[in-house]
Formats: structure tokens, sequence, C-alpha cells
């Protein structure tokens, strides 16, 4: 039953230019570093998918992000963990306020789960920004250690100071976890989710678990959430409050997913790969503070004239 | 000051200013979301950016402070008219549509004001906030009196509006079923016009007010936001009363954390009021369930 999708026919030829294009431009580090951190964003971005595949929009998901960041961080400069076992386990951080978070508002739906995300993400965020003695408070912590240099056999990649080795990592990041989405949206448990998002009552009556698939989904999001904050301040070295519990942070998933189009498994990738480098290249020259609110337009744009986003442009109507 | 139940009467005094304010800023957002079923979520953004302008009004151009509630009511509730239209257009799911919208806006207000006013903290500080005239050991400081002289104006006028006027009654039959309003003969456009530009005023008042004694910064919006959102909540909607006590109760609670554990804390008192009464009654303390 091999089928050939003209969709991930693209989608593996768009992952082809991102992986080719760097080898003709091999001194681009600007285009290195944005489009590096647009895959970061992408790969957020897809974990948000996740979640909202089951029909919830989360309005916080930059509290993941800064759990991930500060769980990573802490494990690093108190511990000295290697850089890496300190991203994958401090992530942890971020998985078990998604299981509070999935205790606390297992009842919501909608409108009411999107407030209490808005509201979610102050509680970290305060007690991070007040606990001085542990996290250094709104000071923030510096000196985080860079991600690593991998070696195989005479070739090396200094994935913490090569930005072009950089690029690749966070491009392979976004692919494996675009195809982890694809996978999950053509299994089982994908249309669990799907079933859940369009009535709830149809769904449980056919047999699907509500609470525990939805729970499942979150915990995938927030862990994957968690990693790229992770990732993001071992890359910066820095992380401070405000830099990863922002609004911007839990808007820019919900933008890219809903511009790039939800339905389908690229749509959030894309929307970060059209949108981010969109932004840095051409409204940051022009705007160097509050360049952002290009994506505040965007969103309202979106929604008002393209609610399917533009991967099902074509289809629509 | 020599009193041992001093604290507990600052305490009060400020809990009761606050929430007073608090009141006023959660109306105009409940009446919005009455009429429209739009929780609009640049409401705080809203609020900030009427302190900014205020401050601009006040700093630049030396326009007394007292007299720049009238511009900035005037400005806010135009700006609100564009929203209002903004939301019109939007398709089913319509409050998770409306809820994104808002977002985005907020998101673009925030960087605007820091476009406009940088992330430097600012505060308006009339000549009335120098010195107590009432003496040193009255509680109520000058500010204060202010705060909740104009709060409490603000919610009675909206109250008699409500209860005492045609539009009032109009506006309540809105929220109250739309389509029976409709039926009825009542243009709910209109009223949402009417909602909009009655929260566009209050939000213009509450604005001077909050730079007046909250700093402003681009990205304090968020705050302002959830305490409308938690009062809306608490009290429904069109409930002026019940508003007005859950802002007295919100305002202690905070009042009494600034004094314990210090302003810092403040924020986390909002957040986890509003997550706990989303978790136990998330239809509202004294309404029906909706949808």
């Amino acid at each position: 039953m091999k089928s050939f999708k003209p969709s991930s026919a693209g989608a593996a030829a768009v992952a082809l230019v991102m992986a080719l294009w760097p080898l003709f431009f091999p001194d681009a580090a600007l285009y290195f570093q944005v489009f590096g951190v647009a895959c970061l964003y992408g790969t957020l971005a897809l974990a948000w998918n996740l979640y909202a595949l089951s029909g919830a929009i989360s309005l916080g998901h930059a509290a993941f992000f800064g759990l991930g960041a500060y769980g990573s961080a802490l494990l690093n400069s108190y511990w000295h963990c290697p850089t890496v076992v300190a991203i994958l386990v401090g992530s942890l951080a971020s998985l078990v306020f998604g299981l509070l978070w999935a205790l606390c508002f297992r009842r919501l739906r909608g409108v009411y789960l999107g407030l209490a995300s808005l509201a979610a993400v102050e509680v970290p965020k305060v007690i991070i920004d007040n606990w001085d003695s542990l996290t250094f408070g709104s000071l923030g912590m510096t000196g985080l250690s860079r991600l690593p240099t991998l070696s195989l056999v005479g070739w090396q990649a200094a994935l913490g100071s090569d930005l072009q080795a950089q690029y690749y990592l966070l491009l392979i990041l976004a692919v494996l976890t675009a195809i982890l989405v694809k996978q999950t949206m053509a299994s089982r448990w994908g249309w669990a989710l799907r079933a859940l998002r369009e009535n709830e009552t149809a769904a449980a009556a056919i047999g699907i678990a509500a609470d525990r698939e939805r729970t499942k989904a979150l915990l995938c999001s927030s862990y994957l959430t968690g990693m790229c904050g992770a990732l993001y301040v071992h890359i910066l070295g820095l992380v401070e409050p405000p830099l990863v519990f922002s609004l911007q942070i839990s808007a820019l998933p919900l933008i890219f997913s809903i511009f790039g189009g939800r339905s389908r498994f690229y749509g959030p990738v894309l929307g970060a790969l059209i949108l981010y480098p969109l932004e840095q290249l051409a409204f940051q020259p022009l705007f160097p503070r509050g360049h952002a609110a290009v994506y505040g337009v965007v969103i309202i744009l979106t929604i008002l004239f393209l609610p399917q986003g533009i991967s099902v442009w074509r289809t629509s109507k | 000051m020599s009193v041992g139940g001093w604290p507990w009467v600052q305490i009060l005094v400020t809990g009761f200013a606050l929430g007073s304010f608090y009141a006023l800023v959660a109306l105009g957002f409940s009446l919005i979301f009455g009429i429209t079923r739009a929780f609009n979520l640049a409401h705080g953004e809203l609020v900030v950016l009427g302190g900014y302008f205020a401050f601009a009004l006040w700093k630049f151009y030396q326009v007394p402070f007292l007299a720049t509630f009238v511009p900035c009511v005037l400005a806010l509730a135009l700006l609100a008219l564009p929203l209002c239209l903004l939301l019109r257009g939007l398709r089913e799911p319509y409050g998770l549509n409306s809820l994104v919208v808002t977002f985005g806006l907020a998101l673009l207000l925030e960087n605007l004001m820091l476009v406009l006013f940088s992330a430097d903290y600012r505060l308006i500080r009339p000549e009335l906030a120098h010195g107590n005239f009432l003496g040193s050991d009255f509680p109520f400081s000058a500010n204060q009196i202010l705060l909740v002289l104009m709060s409490l104006l603000a919610t009675g006028a909206i109250h008699v509006l409500l209860h005492h006027t045609f539009l009032g009654m109009a506006l309540r039959a809105t929220i109250q079923d739309p389509e029976a309003a409709q039926v009825a003969g009542i243009n709910t456009n209109l009223m949402a016009f009417a909602a909009f530009g009655l929260g566009g005023m209050l939000i213009g008042l509450a604005g001077p007010l909050y730079g007046e004694n909250m700093y402003l910064y681009p990205t304090a919006g968020t705050g302002a936001t959830l305490i409308a959102i938690i009062l809306t909540i608490f009290a429904g909607v069109g409930r002026i009363r019940t508003l007005l006590v859950g802002g007295w109760l919100l305002g202690l609670a905070e009042s009494a954390t600034i004094m314990t554990l210090g302003s810092k804390w403040r924020e986390l008192v909002a957040a986890m009021v509003l997550l706990i009464l989303l978790t136990f009654r998330p239809e509202g303390i004294s309404t029906r369930r909706q949808e």
C-alpha cells in the first residue's frame, strides 16, 4: 500500500534543498544562523502542533520551553553535566510540568484551556525569577557550556562554534521531528487525536480513551518543546527569564503552525522556514526594535483570510 | 504608625485601592466579552498603551495629569472600534479564532510599544503625588484616593447605564441571549459597537491610572489581561457588584502577598487564582455554563 504523495515528495525536496545549499555558499554565516534557528523554531512548532492535533490551542508553550532551558542550564552549571546529557535530562522538567498541566486542566477545553495555558506560563516564570539563590533570578545565568564537538573517523563537527555544523544539527532535528509527526499523524493514535478534536463524545463512543490519548500528546509535545528550549540556551550560552518565558516564545509555534497549516505534517516547519527568515532578514534591518510585530500582523491576516494555512491553499474551496 | 496593627491597615487600604482599579480594568473586558463572546487577550496591552499615551502627553507636552484622561478615553475608544470590525470578520470556531487573533494583536502592540517607548520602566509622577496633603497619619495617599475615586465613579456610571437606560437594557438583553434580543428588534451589531466603544473608554480611563500607580513597560499588559480574565470568569458578565467584590478580594490577596513576601511575587497571585478558578469552576462562580 505504498502510495506516492506529492506533499511528501515536496517536503523531501525542500529538505534536500535545505541540506544542499550550504555546500555552494560555505561562508554565509548569517544565513546558517537564521535558517538554523528557523529549523529550531520549526521543531518547536511541530511539537506544538502535536498537542494541537487533539484540538488544544496552547498559548503557553513558553512554560515548557523555559523549564527545559532552565532544567538543562541548572544541571550544566551546578553539576557540570555534559551538554547533551543536560539537554536530554533537563527537558524532563518540562515533562513534569506537562504531567501537572494534564492533571490540572483535564476538564478544560477550547477557549478555557487557552486561557489556562496563558496563565500557566506565569507560574514557573515568577518562581524562577524570584528564586535568586538557585537561578540567579532576573540576572539569569551565563557561561553555559556550548554544544560539543562531534568527531567521527577523521571528520569533525564543532556544533558549538561552527555555524554550518550547528545548522545541520538543527536541520536534522527538524527533519527527524517532521518524520516523527508524519508517522504519528498516519497512525491510529494520530487519528484518535484528530477524532478527539472533531467530536470528543463520538470519539469516546468508539473506544478512544480521551484523557489518556490527549495526555500522551501533551507529554510528547512538552518534552520536545523543553528540548528546543534547552538547545536554544546552549546555543546562546546564557539564559534569563524574559528570554525563554516570553509571550513571543508562546506565540511563535502557534503562529508558524497556523500560518503553515496545521493539517499537514510539514505545515509548522514550512511556516517557520518562511516567516522566521522573512522577519530576521527583511524586517530586522528596517526596524531594529520591535520587528517581531510582523508576527502579530501575519497571524491576524492568516486567521482572517487563510484560516487553513498556506499548505492547504490549493485544496481549500 | 506605632500601632501594632498598622501593616493590616496598610494591606486593607492597598487591597481596596488595587481592587477598585482591577474592577475598572475588568469592566471593559467583561462588557466586550459579554456582548461578543470574544476574550480580548490584547486588553492589557491596550491599557498599557493608554498609560503610555498619558505618559507621553504628561512628560513631553506638559499636559496636567488630570487632563490626560480626556484624550486617552477618546483615543482608546476610537482604537477599540476597528477591533470590533476585526473580530466580526472571524469564522468558526469563533471563540478560538478570536483568542488567537487577539493574542497576535497583543504581540503586535507589545512590539509597537517597544519601538515607540523603549523597554525602560516608566511611571507618571504628577504633582499631587508629592507629599500627603491629608497628613501622614491618614492611611490613604492622594494617589490612592484618585485611583479609588475614578474607578468607583466609572464602575458606578456603567452600572447606572446598564440598569437605568434603554441602551443598557438592550445591552443586557444581548448579553443574556443574542438571538432573542435580535428577535425583539435589537441590532446586535450595533450593540457590539457600543460595547467596544464603552470598553475602549474604560480602557482609556484605566490607562493613565495604570501609568500613575504601576510601572509601564511594553510587556506589562499580560498581567492586566490576566486580572481582567479572572474577574470576568469570577463574576460572570454584566454583574458589576460581583465584579467589584472580586476585584477587592483579588486586590487584598495581592496586597497581602506584597506585604508578606515582597512585590515580586504579586504576578503569581493572579496567575494562581486564575488557574484555581479554571480548574475548579471554569464556568464561573455565578453563571450558567456556556457552549
